[in-house]
């Protein structure tokens, strides 16, 4: 790891890996929010890391500085959400990817890659790199239904996250949801527990929040997750999961009230400081 | 076995029956039409026959099937041709690039965009979350097929009342039908990635055996990736791709050509296909990858009639014919006689045409994303389709015959043979506060949350005007959507829906106008300049005059518009059939419309902003409350149903669309079901600020409120530029209130607290639908 605040390298040098396999489908939002800002950003199959392609297909993990799973329903999501794609990872990549989470290489999973994340085990990690099996879920949301809505996310995070760290502590986000398992479960027994830790570990990044951040309630909170968590982080808070999508408000015209709104248009969208961060934190680290 | 005693079983191994049609009685050629689920009337069979004569030999079951997909009312529009052709076809071409299996637009310069909306009503009305999936399936394979990225899907929707507890026999209950097509829009679409961005839900009892399930489609592509649904000629090959073929959608198309009846469950479920958007969404990317590294030829969706017609079009497109080994297609299940092969209309499939010499690289790319294709077959000279199994030829048309299909100039009523609905005047309570918030309440009208939020209307991340506006506690309805599609560009796409049923029953000339007025005001009131058309048709038997009089008349209304506004409508698709043993469907002329919008970033939303403006309505009110909701309401029947002038509804959006381009509209809502009353109210809802507004002396209350007259809008002007406003409106705006406190008020005849009227908007579908 380098040196605080001592800018290494271009934005335009910083290669972001996009991965995806049949049905994950927010590849082209989530490679355009890096590639706005300025980075090298390449979208790729899961295949092109693991198996029989051409030569001029393949790809290594090791060559990217980011990894970033997309949204989506990745192989349709009909085992449980992610769990194809992390198997299918997990069997041939299981060490390449721990070996780039342990470089302090960040890794971002957004909604379906959230969940890819939570199969993969390297979220919430407590305690190791990658689990072995998964330590949680997301179910299905309490509502039985998609939720597609605008949500707010309160910024939790003291300071360890790679991809909050421009972000004020206690600010609210406006970031969408788009989800119909977001529901972030514990194994019953183990529920406080794992809270305690993931507090004491500085892993929880965004709670829902009300709009007027009184009293939490549906819909603001979609999906009835433990302790209204969004999002957390793995104990080096190099590994970002969160339901809700950020690449979709990289400008104030995404937002759905935008028209009521004093702010420039084309300004910055809420989900931007999330991208931003990450590769300044790239910037002063490799 | 085939039950059929004049069905000849070839001595091959495996199922293909030559069919003697020859020796057969009048009797014994409507027997084998109905017995092979053909669907084709006598006349159709004695054609056939004529031309087997001609070749001197007996047609196998092979051809006979595939002779009656090609000429089901679905594939040839053999009814509703020769009013298409005086009405539709000849509209204008303005910016028009391209009319295949969805129409092309110019965008700009570098780029196009494409919009086709179908059908899929028959299958959802038997199984509604199969029937609604492929339907999203079909209209984005329309859009692939152009070699475009599909970037938004509308769908709008028609039922029976929705709380409704007893159907007749063979029929759902609506609800059920509205959770399993709202269902199956939302698994599929969702799936796929593309955002559902607009539609509408239409309740009405003419709609509770037959449901109408309308599927939308835009696509976005570079001008120099525009690909033809054709061969490009001898040397070609043709690739099928995607799904495999199975026994699922067999007769689909004779099946939609016909009313639905008690029985139909029973008897066509085999016709309804079965989706899979996980097949579906790598095919697209293959597809369009392999357009963009300029491999392909032509590409052309599998619908109606499966491989049986898109085989014949694509080659004849070309002007040429195609050689098929049957026997290539890769299969779901084995034991398929060659005609099902031929005829079934399974899902996620589409043909590629190419050059020989690009297939390996073609292949390399389905690989990639594990999606199957196989070549089939080649493309030759004569125009003429030949068909081998196992080395055996079991089909060899010529296309000409295939393609071209009967068109018939059936029997049509004249207005004066249709009965004038008596006019009885409705019962309106005295209060028009408890009126205007029954109407707030109606189905039709109340907030369509509970679906909009099961869509994910934000994939791809390029919606920037979204189908629920303003406060984000508390929205309000959308008159358009606008979707970005090029990132970091400010120029985008307004889309929306136009119908009236009501007064398309009531009057369908009227109805038609009526259609193509909404459409085109949804559109200015976000901003956009309307730029194209494409229309759904839904309506009931065409063999019966009365039926057809609607569909003639209606599509005289949308022409006439369309060319006085200088629209194209460079796609279509007719819907006929859409009865049951209980009655025909209220006509639904359904109109998906795309504006252009130069500057994103001066859109506006429908809800109110800001306390102190002035809110003027656009255009005039008449009394025309025939087929108003207010009528429909309060037992009114029959009356006067709102025209439409175009040169009106011209000068009125001009002024509106100066207006927002000049930074001095706040909001803007077109006023439409409920008239000025519903309309006001709902963009109070969505602003949560309330409204003072006055009553014009020169017309009674109830119409001043509640007339649905065309052509009209209402915005919120810029307290600040109220004087520039003036100016630029003239004679066309008049004041109708201001921006004040949390009530609705208009004079001394109503006065409602926003927070009720958000009540009665907001809460009846969730009441319902749970």
């Amino acid at each position: 790891m380098g040196h605080n605040g001592v800018i290494k390298m271009d934005t335009k040098d910083i290669k972001v890996c996009v991965l995806r396999i049949e049905g994950t489908n927010c590849e082209d939002e989530t490679n355009e929010a890096f590639r706005m800002l300025g980075a090298s950003a390449e979208t790729i199959h899961l295949k092109q890391l693991t198996s029989d392609v051409s030569p001029a297909m393949r790809r290594k993990l090791e060559d990217y500085h980011v990894l970033a799973f997309p949204g989506g329903f990745s192989a349709g999501d009909y085992v449980r959400a992610g769990a194809i794609f992390a198997a299918r990872m997990k069997s041939a990549l299981a060490g390449d990817l721990k070996k780039f989470v342990e470089a302090g290489k960040p890794v971002l999973g957004i909604c379906n890659g959230f969940q890819i994340l939570v199969e993969l085990g390297l979220l919430p990690a407590m305690g190791q790199t990658m689990s072995e099996f998964p330590q949680s879920a997301l179910y299905t949301n309490d509502s039985a239904r998609f939720e597609c809505r605008p949500t707010f996310l309160r910024h939790d995070n003291k300071g360890k996250c790679l991809f909050t760290s421009q972000v004020p502590f206690g600010k609210v986000l406006m970031i969408p949801s788009a989800h119909a398992e977001g529901n972030l479960k514990f194994p019953s027994d183990l529920q406080n527990k794992y809270l305690e830790k993931l507090e004491e570990n500085d892993q929880i990044v965004f709670r829902y929040v009300n709009p007027n951040e009184d009293e939490i309630s549906y819909p603001w909170c979609p999906n009835g997750s433990i302790s209204q968590i969004a999002g957390i982080c793995n104990e080096g808070g190099n590994v970002l999961g969160l339901m809700p999508h950020p690449e979709r408000v990289m400008f104030r015209l995404q937002h759905p009230d935008w028209t009521r709104s004093k702010e420039c248009p084309d300004g910055a969208g809420d989900g931007r400081a999330i991208f931003q961060s990450v590769l300044d934190n790239v910037k002063k680290s490799f | 076995m085939l039950d059929l005693k004049l069905a000849k079983k070839r001595d091959v191994p495996f199922s293909l029956y030559d069919i003697d049609i020859f020796s057969a009685s009048d009797e014994e050629l409507k027997e084998i039409s109905s017995k092979l689920g053909l669907n084709l009337s006598l006349q159709e069979m004695k054609d056939v026959r004529d031309y087997f004569q001609s070749k001197n030999r007996m047609p196998t079951d092979v051809e006979i099937q595939s002779i009656a997909q090609a000429w089901s009312e679905h594939c040839c529009y053999k009814s509703s041709k020769v009013f298409l052709r005086e009405n539709i076809f000849n509209t204008p071409t303005t910016g028009v690039l391209s009319k295949g299996d969805a129409g092309v637009m110019d965008f700009d310069d570098d780029y196009a965009y494409c919009l086709r909306i179908e059908s899929h009503n028959h299958p959802s009305a038997i199984e509604p979350y199969g029937g609604a999936a492929t339907g999203i399936g079909g209209i984005v394979r329309d859009v692939l097929a152009m070699g475009a990225q599909p970037i938004a899907l509308v769908d709008p929707l028609f039922f029976g009342e929705p709380d409704l507890k007893e159907v007749p026999a063979g029929t759902k209950l609506p609800k059920y039908l509205i959770k399993g097509v709202v269902g199956g829009i939302r698994d599929y679409g969702n799936r796929i990635g593309i955002p559902t961005v607009a539609g509408g839900l239409f309740f009405d009892k003419s709609y509770t055996g037959n449901c109408l399930v309308n599927v939308g489609c835009i696509g976005f592509l570079r001008k120099d990736k525009l690909l033809n649904n054709s061969v490009k000629g001898v040397g070609d090959v043709l690739i099928l791709v995607g799904g495999k073929t199975g026994r699922d959608g067999i007769h689909g198309v004779n099946f939609a050509s016909a009313e639905l009846h008690e029985r139909s469950e029973d008897e066509s479920r085999g016709a309804v296909q079965l989706g899979d958007p996980i097949m579906k969404e790598p095919t697209i990317h293959a597809c369009l990858e392999a357009n963009d590294k300029g491999l392909l030829s032509g590409i052309k969706d599998l619908g109606g009639g499966g491989l049986s017609c898109v085989v014949g079009e694509i080659a004849l497109a070309g002007g040429c014919g195609a050689v098929v080994q049957v026997d290539a297609v890769h299969l779901k299940e084995e034991g398929l006689a060659p005609w099902e092969i031929w005829v079934s209309e399974s899902q996620e499939r589409m043909m590629l045409a190419a050059p020989k010499e690009n297939v390996d690289a073609i292949l390399d790319i389905f690989k990639m994303w594990d999606v199957p294709a196989v070549v089939i077959g080649e493309v030759v000279d004569e125009q003429k389709v030949t068909l081998y199994y196992k080395n055996e030829i079991i089909y060899e048309l010529d296309l000409d015959f295939l393609t071209k299909g009967p068109e018939y100039c059936r029997p049509c009523a004249e207005a004066e043979d249709i009965p004038k609905t008596a006019v009885k005047k409705p019962q309106i309570p005295g209060d028009l506060g408890s009126v205007l918030l029954s109407l707030l309440s109606d189905p039709n009208i109340a907030s369509k949350d509970w679906v909009i939020r099961q869509y994910d209307h934000e994939v791809r991340g390029n919606t920037v005007i979204k189908p629920l506006q303003g406060d984000v506690s508390h929205p309000g309805p959308a008159d358009a959507t606008v979707i970005r599609p090029l990132p970091g560009s400010c120029r985008g796409l307004a889309i929306a829906i136009g119908v009236n049923p009501w007064f398309t029953g009531l009057d369908p000339l009227k109805g038609g106008k009526s259609s193509i007025d909404e459409t085109f005001r949804n559109i200015v009131a976000v901003g956009g300049r309307p730029h194209a058309l494409t229309d759904c048709l839904n309506f009931g038997n065409p063999e019966k005059p009365e039926k057809l009089y609607e569909f003639r008349e209606a599509l005289k209304g949308i022409g006439d518009m369309a060319k006085a506004l200088d629209l194209a409508v460079p796609s279509g698709n007719v819907s006929f059939y859409n009865e049951t043993t209980y009655g025909s469907v209220l006509p639904a002329p359904t109109i998906l419309g795309v504006g252009i919008v130069e500057d994103i970033r001066k859109c506006v939303t429908t809800d109110f902003k800001e306390e102190g403006n002035p809110v003027y309505l656009v255009g005039q009110t008449k009394d025309e409350m025939g087929a108003s909701l207010l009528w429909r309401k309060f037992g009114g029947e029959g009356g006067d149903v709102p025209d439409s002038d175009p040169q009106e509804l011209s000068a009125n959006s001009d002024i509106v669309l100066k207006a927002i381009s000049e930074g001095i509209v706040k909001s803007c809502h077109d006023c439409s079901d409920g008239g000025v009353a519903v309309a006001v109210s709902e963009m109070c809802i969505g602003g949560n600020v309330g409204f003072e507004g006055t009553l014009p002396e020169n017309l009674p209350a109830e119409v001043s409120l509640f007339s649905e007259s065309n052509s009209r809008f209402i915005l919120e002007i810029d307290a600040n530029q109220e004087s520039k406003w003036k100016e630029l409106a003239g004679s066309r705006a008049q004041k109708i209130g201001e921006l004040k406190g949390d009530k609705i008020t208009f004079g001394k005849e109503i006065s409602i607290s926003v927070e009720s009227a958000r009540d009665a908007w907001s809460k009846p579908l969730w009441d319902i639908m749970g």
